[in-house]
């Protein structure tokens, strides 16, 4: 009895391999262990046997029936016809997606790495007046950057932002100490257009001001968000520098990551890209604004936004990037 | 600005010491942005003293002659084109295989002659511009002796970005370098040689009248001047820091320009009379030294001269005033302009010289005579009968004195953690000529004059000082603590960035950027005239955008050049009621029905608020301004009007493409920003089984869908779970809506009679409302 079920699964075995349809597979599980089967007539016959043999061939009989069952179970298992195809893997898709300008990009990047130091993004107004602008950064009143062929000054007595660095001023009023945020946002300068000059274009502002604010810290922030934007080890320089509301001032330079310092045209062959000015906010700044110089220390830097996307993604002509122009907008995709 | 370093090496005791080559690293990293470091006369080889010992004419060349030089051991045939060859003349030869400029001299046959070399103009050395004939050395001269042993050829010229000079008055001139370079490599500033005048004759009238414009005028008048030819070395150093060589009464002015950053003037003294330092009267005019007229104003400082302008104070000079071939006797100016006085006349004259961008970084009045004092003690090298013919005089009402400032120590501990001593303090600003007096808590610095004007005035300028000349690559960067505050927190760009991002991956738009006003050609062309805020003296595109749809039309019309459709958004700021306020605009452009595009229009809106604040909005037709058509919707949401969905008046919609449909949405991103954003509630699922049932109501054409609404939310059944609205079908005199409600129960399987209740119910309500329905 045991070889005549072993026969049995071997031949259910080569039938269920040459058939691939479902129907053909349930006429094959009727026939061999259907109501009708001579399987079936075996374990009907278990009636009649003594209860020896019961034990012997009840066991049996039932393993073998579920070895038989499984068969053909996995066999329509693996059956599929939705999963036929005579897909052609070569062919190519439309891909239409949005885009985000570039800047938007950029300044989300930038601000996603501030964020994980602490912090705060806020957003400055691009018509200021005179005073977040100038005054309270202790820019002198003759001050060339104040001229007309500098600013566009505005006939309700205000202008348009030259600088973010007047957000240091608003957050400051509006938060006082501890601060620690960044702004990005547009800024305008009255140029002539060319293919690096622009009249509107994006910076972003930072600050922190606390107890024993240091110069070490600021180092520290600039060399970690460097890093984090390039995703490598940034080897920086800093050189003295001089801005009316910072003291000491700095320009931060990045080693070039085109010639990794060699230098080429990127960098104009000195292997050096100037690349975030700043320094310790200077303490008639925070007098100004209400906090104590002498109780407190901070530091303020600036990026260019717009310079630094053109960096990123290699594009040639700064005027692109007010133009509207979807040929050469479109490209950015969504990150 | 160009820097040699043959001259600083003149300034420090033990330069040998500096590679003057390599140096220029540390001076960018502590002091100035270098740009570029040159070496000069590299290219120079077997260049050589020689004399000229016979002169014979070309045969056939009415250029050429026929030299015979001698190197004091050697006579050698040069063909030569000068025109001021002559037998006795000590020049400069370039000898066979020599090299000039890079390029080697080989003995060749010039016009038929054999030539062994080349004498040298002092263009082809490289030292000079001029090429009118060839170099004509001092009689004195020793033959046969490299020339680079005689002159200093051999530099190494250093180009400075002025931008990192803004601040540093002091370092316009090669002697303030020197101090610096003295400082970081640890070397002894020599003093500069000057020649003391007595001051026994008489002083020379000179007035101040502005003294807030001019603090200080020194004036002197020297004769018996009988040369003024430049030494060649000068020559060469003028020539290799870019300045042309004139003549000596005027390069030495030059000169003191560039070594002390003091601008100096030389006149004729002949007409010379009494000297005022006044304002100008507006709209006279004047010709300055390059020959134009130039338009004064009440605000333009001037010298005056008896009672004609002499020169624009700190600008230029006059054309009268100049130094002449037979001038042999001149008046020395030496003088401190106040730097904004300067700037603006510069400025407003576009006339920016070495003069006036020197000013305009406030220098030290106390150079003033230390100048006239260095240029007299070079004058009378070259002029060993010089005459001083007047008191140094020196108008100088309030004197400029050092200033003090306290830098406490706990200062320096909260700016930086390095471990500064007091000897380091001490040997970093003494280095930079600071007085430094030790006490226990505190250092008492004194700071010189010509760091004072304007660079150095508080404890964290000091801090800069020791800071950088310690060195910035030696600070250890060490992370900020944790010390801000949670509730600082604006989201105004998560905000935007998601609104953004929605729209460029739910509806694939693009986002762009524009500028801040209107194009003044297409407002022109839409008959639009627009009152706002206006740039004062800017070209073009005068007035600030107020409505961002609008500002965004010729961007539409140039896409739509290169593309059937367009879906373009911005969110930036527009100017109305002289406010800075936030919008986002979308404009959509195709060939498409207008009922298509205001639609989607509405779905994007929808979408956006349900997306972003989980808030509904509501539509009331409205428009934003006259320029829009009447169909315009406003967007309201939590009763607040927050934008519109715009359509344009056929002029606008013209100017973009008559076959194309626009659209444009408009949401005031401020009043979006203080929508509160609703957090969803959970509602359980029914376990049991729903039905959806599909209605097709035919109506008049008239009736709109809000009033189909009202007779839907009328029929009130406790089995709807949802209704939806599906679509809409318009007959030539009806409407199809299909709708469809999802009905079901929390309780039970819906029994089949429920059902059949609710459908006659439902089609009795509609038909009781006089419309058809089919199920």
């Amino acid at each position: 009895m045991k070889e005549k079920l072993e026969n049995l699964v071997t031949l259910v075995k080569k039938e269920l391999d040459a058939v691939s349809k479902e129907a053909e597979i349930l006429n094959l599980k009727a026939k061999y262990i259907g109501k009708k089967s001579e399987f079936s007539n075996l374990l009907s016959s278990l009636k009649e046997m003594s209860t020896d043999e019961k034990k012997v061939y009840g066991p049996l009989l039932n393993s073998k029936k579920k070895e038989l069952e499984a068969l053909f179970t996995t066999k329509i298992e693996s059956l599929n016809n939705n999963i036929e195809t005579d897909f052609d893997e070569t062919l190519p898709v439309n891909i239409n997606t949005g885009s985000l300008h570039p800047v938007t990009l950029i300044a989300k990047e930038i601000t996603e790495v501030l964020k994980r130091m602490g912090f705060t993004v806020l957003q400055g107004l691009e018509m200021e007046d005179d005073y977040h602008n100038f005054e309270a950064l202790n820019i002198p009143k003759d001050h060339p950057a104040r001229d007309m062929q500098d600013t566009f000054y505005l006939d309700n007595g205000k202008l348009l932002r030259t600088q973010t660095s007047g957000d240091q001023v608003h957050a400051m009023e509006k938060y006082n100490v501890p601060l620690r945020i960044c702004s990005p946002g547009r800024v305008f300068r009255n140029e002539d257009l060319d293919a690096s000059h622009e009249n509107t274009f994006f910076q972003l502002e930072g600050m922190v001001v606390d107890k024993d604010i240091k110069i070490e810290n600021m180092f520290y922030v600039m060399k970690e968000l460097l890093n984090e934007v390039f995703h490598q080890d940034v080897k920086m320089r800093v050189r003295p520098g001089f801005f009316p509301f910072t003291e000491p001032s700095f320009e931060m330079d990045m080693c070039c990551l085109i010639c990794n310092g060699k230098g080429c045209p990127t960098c104009k062959n000195s292997g050096w890209i100037e690349l975030i000015p700043g320094g310790m906010v200077h303490p008639n700044v925070l007098k100004k604004s209400g906090i104590d110089p002498d109780k407190y220390t901070g530091f303020a830097f600036g990026i260019g936004l717009t310079r630094l996307a053109m960096m990123k993604y290699k594009i040639n002509d700064i005027r692109y990037l007010n133009s509207g122009d979807l040929r050469a907008l479109k490209k950015f995709e969504i990150e | 600005m160009l820097i040699s370093c043959n001259r600083l090496k003149s300034y420090i005791k033990n330069s040998e010491d500096i590679n003057f080559v390599k140096v220029w690293d540390t001076f960018t990293v502590k002091t100035a942005e270098v740009e570029k470091v040159t070496e000069k006369g590299k290219d120079l080889k077997d260049v050589i003293t020689a004399k000229i010992v016979s002169v014979k004419k070309h045969p056939e060349s009415k250029k050429l002659s026929l030299l015979k030089v001698s190197d004091g051991t050697n006579t050698y045939d040069i063909v030569c084109g000068a025109p001021n060859v002559k037998e006795g003349l000590i020049g400069v030869l370039v000898k066979e295989n020599g090299m000039v400029s890079g390029i080697k001299i080989t003995k060749r046959k010039l016009a038929g002659y054999i030539s062994e070399g080349m004498m040298c103009a002092f263009d082809e050395l490289g030292i000079g511009t001029d090429h009118e004939g060839i170099i004509e050395l001092p009689d004195d001269t020793p033959i046969g002796v490299d020339i680079k042993t005689l002159y200093p050829i051999e530099d190494v010229i250093v180009e400075i970005d002025n931008k990192s000079l803004t601040n540093r008055p002091d370092l316009w001139g090669h002697y303030g370098i020197a101090r610096e370079i003295a400082a970081i490599t640890g070397h002894e500033l020599l003093p500069l040689e000057l020649l003391e005048v007595e001051n026994n004759q008489t002083n020379l009238d000179i007035k101040i009248l502005n003294e807030d414009l001019c603090p200080r005028y020194c004036g002197i008048k020297v004769k018996n001047l009988t040369n003024n030819k430049t030494p060649i070395s000068m020559q060469i150093f003028l020539n290799y820091v870019g300045m042309r060589s004139i003549s000596l009464f005027v390069d030495l002015t030059n000169y003191l320009m560039l070594e002390l950053g003091q601008p100096m003037h030389a006149f004729d003294e002949r007409v010379v009379k009494n000297i005022t330092v006044k304002l100008a009267k507006e709209n006279d005019t004047y010709t300055t030294l390059d020959k134009q007229e130039r338009k004064l104003y009440n605000d333009t400082l001037m010298i005056t001269n008896g009672s004609k302008y002499f020169g624009i104070a700190g600008v230029m000079g006059g054309l009268d005033s100049e130094i002449l071939p037979d001038t042999n006797s001149i008046f020395i100016e030496s003088a401190n302009f106040n730097a904004g006085c300067v700037r603006k006349t510069a400025v407003k004259l576009g006339l920016r010289t070495e003069a006036s961008s020197r000013y305009e970084k406030s220098l030290d009045p106390n150079l003033c005579d230390l100048a006239i004092k260095r240029l007299l003690y070079l004058l009378k090298k070259e002029n060993p009968d010089m005459q001083i013919a007047s008191n140094l005089t020196d108008i100088y009402p309030h004197i400029l004195k050092p200033i003090n400032i306290t830098l406490t120590k706990q200062t320096i501990k909260r700016y930086t953690n390095i471990p500064f001593t007091d000897e380091m303090v001490k040997n970093i600003l003494e280095s930079l000529d600071f007085k430094v007096q030790v006490n226990k808590e505190d250092y008492l610095v004194t700071v010189p004059t010509v760091r004072a004007t304007k660079d150095v005035t508080i404890p964290a300028d000091l801090i800069e000082e020791l800071v950088r000349i310690y060195g910035y690559d030696k600070i250890k960067e060490e992370p900020l603590k944790l010390a801000s505050k949670a509730k600082v927190h604006e989201t105004i760009w998560d905000e935007e960035y998601l609104a953004k991002k929605y729209l460029a991956t739910a509806f694939k738009m693009n986002e762009i950027h524009s500028y801040l006003w209107f194009e003044d050609e297409a407002l022109n062309k839409l008959g639009i005239i627009k009152e706002n805020v206006k740039l004062i003296g800017a070209g073009k595109n005068k007035t600030l955008r107020d409505d961002l749809p609008l500002s965004l039309l010729p961007i539409v019309k140039e896409n739509l050049k290169n593309y059937e459709k367009i879906a373009i958004f911005e969110i930036g700021t527009v100017i109305k009621n002289d406010q800075n306020n936030r919008h986002l605009a979308v404009m959509l452009a195709k060939s498409e029905k207008m009922e298509d595009l205001l639609l989607q229009a509405k779905e994007i809106t929808a979408s956006l608020f349900k997306s972003l604040k989980h808030q509904k909005v509501t539509f009331k037709t409205g428009k934003m301004a006259d320029y829009y058509h009447d169909k315009s919707q406003q967007i309201w949401c939590n009763e607040v009007l927050i934008g519109y969905i715009l359509m344009f008046n056929s002029q606008a919609n013209n100017y973009i493409g008559k076959k194309k449909s626009l659209v444009a949405i408009d949401i005031d991103f401020d009043k979006f920003r203080e929508i509160p954003k609703i957090t969803p509630e959970f509602k359980a699922i029914s376990k049991y089984p729903t039905v959806t049932l599909d209605y097709t109501i035919t109506t008049p054409k008239e009736i709109k869908y809000a009033d189909l609404e009202k007779i839907l939310d009328e029929f009130k059944s406790n089995l709807i779970l949802k209704r939806t609205y599906k679509d809409v079908f318009l007959n030539k005199d009806s409407k199809n809506y299909t709708i469809a409600y999802e009905i079901g129960s929390y309780e039970k399987t819906l029994a089949k009679k429920e059902l059949e209740n609710f459908q006659v119910r439902f089609i009795n309500h509609i038909k009781n409302n006089g419309l058809e329905i089919i199920s």
